[in-house]
């Protein structure tokens, strides 16, 4: 029982992709980018569970991950502004 | 090689935890911080998930001979069996509520973040300090 399925490496793959997204929304200037990276991070994140047997998770963030956080935020940014400062204006 | 296995998917996902928390308080904008925030809740649930796998599990947690037909009720080598065989399903609940419970707690801030730039017309922590320590610039 010591041996690596395919779940193992679909888990291995996907957690990397996540954290590599993680990081291009934190260095991304453009906030309509670091969105859509957000969103991509939470598509990873689904598959995650379902290789984790959770269907029913997988199920939920689905559509919340992807669908009402990204909606949500996309209605930040059409009512406040899209880029974020770079130098300190105070 | 899977004690590895299992010990780098927990590096990955403190790490993404990491660069979350370090998001939420190195980065000015405060839209970016809620962005930040969501991964890191993201990144909990699936920390939680991780902990009630099994390896080498091999069906969902639900008792695999049960149907409406068959009114049996399983044997106790059975019910064994599949307590051996199947992932924990506390964890997975109470990520179930951990998620909606985070939306609700987004919506609240996207809200409190629009009423911030309607006021001050800025999302940037430095520039809101500075002009709430100048007593306020109200644009209405």
């Amino acid at each position: 029982m010591n041996y690596i399925t395919v779940n193992d490496v679909m888990l291995a793959v996907f957690l990397t992709i996540a954290l590599l997204f993680t990081y291009k929304t934190l260095v991304e200037k453009d906030l309509l980018k670091a969105v859509i990276y957000s969103a991509v991070e939470s598509a990873s994140y689904t598959v995650v569970f379902t290789s984790l047997f959770a269907p029913d998770l997988a199920l939920a963030y689905v559509a919340i991950g992807v669908g009402v956080y990204s909606a949500l935020f996309l209605l930040v940014i059409s009512r406040t502004e899209r880029f974020e400062g770079g130098d300190s204006n105070a | 090689m899977k004690e590895f296995l299992w010990m780098y998917f927990y590096a990955v996902l403190f790490l993404t935890m990491l660069v979350a928390i370090y998001g939420i308080a190195v980065k000015p904008n405060m839209l970016k911080k809620i962005i930040m925030l969501s991964i890191l809740s993201d990144a909990a649930n699936v920390l939680a998930v991780v902990m009630g796998y099994r390896a080498n599990a091999s069906s969902p947690p639900v008792y695999p001979g049960y149907t409406f037909e068959v009114v049996d009720y399983p044997s106790k080598d059975a019910i064994v069996s599949f307590v051996n065989s199947a992932v924990d399903p506390i964890p997975q609940v109470l990520v179930v509520t951990a998620i909606v419970i985070g939306l609700a707690v987004l919506v609240f801030l996207s809200s409190i973040l629009i009423l911030i730039y309607r006021k001050y017309r800025t999302l940037d922590v430095r520039r809101l300090s500075s002009l709430i320590k100048e007593g306020g610039e109200w644009i209405e």
